[in-house]
């Protein structure tokens, strides 16, 4: 029995789903709202104490961090190996990994949140949002919470995530030069991983991703749009987020 | 042959020597001074990821002309090169632990304990030199944040109320490892893996650096394993790479903490 609980298939949340769907693993699909706070509701807390999303509940098993956790669909169910054997290029793809998690996407999460988590919530009663900031578990969440819901991050700090999300973005550009796939040579969890991060780049970031400027990377989102298992995992969305995707289509 | 380019065996650079001597892995020791900056020199190895290394002054393991950087892939790497060290669970779910433990040790515990150490031991190194010379050599480093970072060590920024936050948010992971440790014997199951390399050269230095965090009395577990692991020869091997009297105040600034306050 294998059940995700998840948002949009967007950054975590999207990166088990694709993960998944690259194996053709079925699972039982969990929505949770990430915008109604039903990450942080009892009956989501029996299951993942810290009240984050995605969780992979596998039997007993429970599965909380989305980048450990795709290692683990790889590891755990048959299909196709989206792990290069070469321990080298398993290095490679597992240095980006955290290239993403860690640098690339704090700064655009916190671009995304204050332009669009923020607003989504902010019209609401301010009492209601004071108590769905107490119910959050980790600190270091009530926070993001209270900064995107009262519109409390600093010029400074939205200026430093706007100059490091260009300097990824050079930085994957440059790599995606050298490198056909995240990894190397072939397609891996890298790879899904920075799609979940970078699908919608070209739009938000418009001056410094697009065709001219950073080609590798356009082409590298196309194509990896273009297989069979990101169109079904972002057909699995219910808001009008996963229509950005659409930007990746060729033109003619 | 391997070439490890490390300095004082203490956090990141402890975790690799360690896995080379549990591992029975051959290598040449390439000993540098990080106060020097000699790894920002153009001498040193590199490539695109570790000039862009969220650890950046980290050891960095060279094979056969691959260089490869980020303290927690590098002992991942030496296990997945070397099958028989068995340093790695057999099962799915063993190894799902060991990476989501290296994972929150790295973001979590890590630039806390680098930051406590950089304000107790590196700071007043760093004072002792000439400054006009270390801020014109600080002013020089790329990118922006490895500066912001060595900047940090000398200009004042950690000052006490910084050092009880972190010294409070530290306690997550602490108390987190600590419970761990009443499931299992290691944290990520029942056999000694690279997680626990891992989080031995990251907790080693903090009866020391914050004895309110990890002692015998508050954290009994904790105490324990850092005494099972410190026992273990491959440990005792890797320390004797140290040349400084008191390897464990050897830090570097590392990792910053999340930006998201």
């Amino acid at each position: 029995m294998l059940t995700l609980y998840h948002w949009e298939p967007n950054a975590n949340s999207g990166k088990p789903m694709l993960a998944l769907a690259e194996k053709g693993v079925p699972y039982e699909s969990h929505y949770l709202d990430l915008l109604n706070f039903d990450q942080h509701k009892p009956d989501y807390l029996r299951i993942n104490p810290d009240g984050t999303i995605p969780a992979l509940v596998h039997g007993d098993r429970v599965l909380v961090e989305s980048t450990p956790m795709m290692e683990y669909i790889d590891e755990a169910f048959e299909g196709p190996p989206l792990r290069p054997a070469d321990p080298k290029a398993r290095w490679r793809m597992r240095w980006w990994m955290r290239f993403f998690d860690a640098y690339f996407a704090p700064s655009l999460s916190m671009i995304g949140w204050s332009v669009f988590v923020g607003p989504a919530v902010r019209h609401r009663d301010r009492r209601e949002l004071e108590g769905a900031i107490e119910r959050i578990p980790l600190e270091s969440r009530r926070i993001a919470w209270r900064k995107a819901m009262f519109n409390e991050f600093s010029a400074e700090e939205l200026t430093e995530s706007r100059r490091r999300a260009a300097f990824g973005t050079d930085a994957l550009e440059k790599h995606l030069s050298e490198h056909e796939w995240i990894a190397g040579e072939s397609y891996s969890l890298g790879d899904i991983n920075g799609f979940n991060l970078g699908y919608a780049l070209p739009l938000s970031q418009p001056d410094r991703c697009n065709d001219q400027r950073t080609p590798h990377i356009m082409e590298w989102l196309r194509r990896i749009y273009e297989r069979p298992a990101t169109k079904a995992t972002w057909a699995k969305g219910r808001t009008q987020m996963v229509e950005r995707v659409k930007l990746l289509e060729r033109k003619g | 042959m391997l070439e490890l380019y490390h300095s004082e065996p203490n956090l990141y650079f402890l975790k690799p020597l360690v896995a080379l001597e549990e591992a029975r892995v051959p290598f040449t020791s390439r000993y540098f001074d990080p106060a020097s900056f000699e790894q920002y020199s153009p001498r040193f190895p590199q490539n695109t990821e570790s000039l862009l290394n969220l650890e950046r002054e980290g050891p960095v393991l060279v094979d056969g002309g691959t260089v490869l950087t980020s303290s927690f892939f590098i002992l991942e790497y030496i296990v997945e090169a070397n099958p028989a060290a068995n340093l790695l669970p057999a099962d799915p779910l063993g190894r799902y632990r060991a990476r989501a433990w290296g994972q929150f040790n790295a973001l979590q515990l890590a630039p806390g304990v680098c930051t406590l150490g950089c304000a107790r031991y590196l700071a007043p190194a760093l004072k002792a030199l000439d400054q006009a010379q270390l801020r014109a050599r600080i002013e020089r480093l790329e990118p922006k944040e490895r500066r912001a970072a060595w900047a940090a060590v000398i200009d004042g920024s950690y000052d006490e109320p910084l050092l009880a936050k972190i010294r409070e948010r530290l306690g997550v992971p602490v108390k987190r490892i600590e419970s761990a440790l009443a499931e299992r014997r290691w944290l990520a199951g029942e056999t000694y893996s690279i997680a626990d390399i891992d989080a031995f050269a990251l907790l080693a230095p903090l009866p020391d650096l914050a004895p309110e965090l990890v002692s015998e009395r508050v954290t009994p577990r904790i105490t324990e394993f850092l005494r099972a692991v410190r026992a273990r020869p491959a440990v005792e091997k890797a320390l004797a790479h140290a040349r400084t009297p008191n390897p464990q105040r050897a830090f570097v600034p590392g990792a910053e903490p999340s930006r998201w306050g």
